[in-house]
């Protein structure tokens, strides 16, 4: 009897401590994401319709642009407008669009919140190139300052700087200190420069991505490989349409894709890389757009945007519970905010509301 | 081990284990309803509903726990397996069977709070879905309902009421 509850016991244990194990495991895994996900979903559903996007495009003045956004999530944010000019609008949804990364770093699990702030070292870059292009350029570099980005302060500081040296001081201390070094001693040119930042986010996006685990890690990694794999089609497009050698487009690669793109590099025209690439898993959505990819490449490089937001989509349908739900959202309201932007601009310029449909694109 | 112990765990591990469960998946669910409703107040209706599905798994452990109690006669009388002899240490085993069934089926409860936090996002996104997030969780419901029905089956041919 003894030797039966023995058996009993031990049983017993084993079954308590697998249970406990995979309770442990499973609240692990899904209970962090249970509250930001379900209120970034909430969130989803106040992004802006096409029939809200087919209104906004018929408002004609910048006045009433603004007041067609006011029962929308960009109230409080346009609430602060000091006049109705592009520029203060932009600056209003630059604002909405830093509040929506602060509320994903705010909601996020600690485990992987971080990414975030990675994803929006993108705007730092982008600043960093703006100003020190603008400068080479002798233009008012503020101009081209977007309000979003942790180095924000340091952008600014170098946008206002008298010499090109003042910024390497500024930049000091930064990951992009060394490439604007070889940039002042004439080792690498303005594009070259703005590849290395973009080299420098990609490849921390990328280690981040791979430092994670289980389904994080597949879909962090799938989001920063798409991510490369679009500005390195962009890149080579551009490249081949400015009649660069394969050498040349070599230096403006970042690494880490899933694609080989040394086909397309090496053939003479643009006709000849499309028809390489439409080999590759991009074909459809190359193929989608192809007639008008001659006339404006930017087709293709939102079509390649979408098919990341499709992709993106797709894992968060198979990972509810998942960081795909504010990748997507992200996603989605960067691409909101760039068709309002565009919008403002278009209005601001006095184009017609068929005419801003037409630019704007999507509008349905 | 004396059929008193046998018997207070069963009554035990079924209330407890399934109790326990269904605080997780309330949580899991619940946290998903205060981000809906820190977005809309709207959806609490939906929220609250979908919510507190996962709870039904503690009420099966709280049957099983009286039945478990009644049957062994510690509600309503003398406690009948007092005496450590083969029939009621198998008797009182019956009923630690019981009650470990419900325990366990009851753990349910956890991937149906994250089915219905998920359903919770699904709805303040589409409140169509309404209804198939309530089916989606109340699938994870059949296994719970499935350890009672064992639970009932061993308690009345097995013990007796």
């Amino acid at each position: 009897m003894e030797a039966v509850v023995a058996i009993l016991d031990t049983t017993l244990a084993v079954i308590f401590t697998w249970v406990a194990y995979k309770t442990g495991a499973y609240l692990y895994k899904y209970t962090p994401y249970s509250y930001p996900n379900a209120r970034i979903r909430a969130m989803e559903a106040k992004l802006l319709s096409g029939q809200k996007f087919n209104e906004l495009a018929e408002s004609r003045t910048l006045q009433n642009f603004v007041v067609n956004l006011e029962d929308t999530e960009y109230k409080d944010y346009l609430a602060e407008l000091k006049s109705y000019s592009v520029e203060e609008i932009e600056r209003a949804l630059e604002g909405a669009m830093a509040g929506t990364y602060r509320l994903m770093y705010k909601i996020l699990p600690k485990r992987s919140r971080d990414f975030f702030g990675i994803l929006l070292e993108e705007w730092d870059v982008r600043n960093i190139a703006s100003v020190v292009k603008a400068k080479l350029a002798n233009e008012p570099a503020s101009d081209y300052v977007v309000e979003l980005g942790k180095m924000l302060p340091i952008v600014k500081a170098m946008a206002e700087a008298k010499t090109m040296e003042e910024i390497l001081v500024i930049l000091e201390g930064t990951p992009y200190e060394e490439p604007y070094q070889k940039l002042l001693l004439g080792e690498i040119d303005a594009t070259s420069f703005e590849t290395e930042l973009y080299r420098i986010y990609h490849s921390k996006l990328l280690s981040y991505a791979l430092s994670r685990k289980g389904e994080e890690k597949l879909i962090l990694t799938e989001f920063v490989r798409l991510s490369i794999d679009r500005k390195n089609i962009s890149t080579i497009l551009r490249a081949k349409t400015a009649g660069m050698s394969a050498d040349e487009i070599q230096t403006f690669l970042i690494p880490g894709g899933t694609v080989n793109l040394e086909p397309a590099i090496h053939v003479d025209s643009l006709d000849m890389a499309l028809a390489e690439l439409d080999s590759t898993k991009y074909g459809p959505v190359i193929r989608s757009v192809r007639e008008e990819i001659e006339k404006d490449l930017s087709v293709l490089e939102r079509a390649l945007e979408d098919h990341i937001i499709e992709r993106v989509a797709e894992l968060d349908r198979f990972y509810p519970l998942s960081i795909a739900t504010p990748l997507l959202y992200i996603l989605k309201k960067e691409r909101e905010v760039r068709k309002l932007r565009a919008m403002a601009k278009l209005i601001g310029d006095g184009l017609n509301p068929e005419e801003i449909k037409h630019v704007v694109g999507e509008v349905e | 081990m004396d059929p008193i112990v046998y018997v207070s765990l069963g009554a035990a591990l079924a209330a407890g284990l399934a109790g326990a469960a269904s605080s997780f998946g309330v949580g899991v669910a619940g946290a998903a309803a205060a981000g809906v409703v820190a977005e809309d107040e709207k959806n609490f209706k939906n929220a609250l509903i979908l919510e507190g599905l996962p709870m039904t798994q503690s009420i099966y452990g709280l049957i099983t726990l009286f039945l478990i109690l009644l049957s062994a006669g510690i509600i309503g009388g003398g406690f009948r397996f007092a005496q450590p002899t083969t029939e009621n240490l198998v008797k009182s085993a019956i009923l630690f069977g019981a009650g470990l069934t419900v325990g366990l089926t009851g753990f349910s409860a956890i991937p149906q709070g994250v089915i219905a936090g998920a359903g919770i996002g699904a709805v303040a996104k589409n409140p169509k879905t309404f209804t198939q997030g309530i089916i989606f969780a109340a699938m994870a419901e059949t296994m719970a309902i499935f350890g009672l029905v064992g639970a009932l089956i061993m308690i009345a041919t097995g013990v007796g009421l």
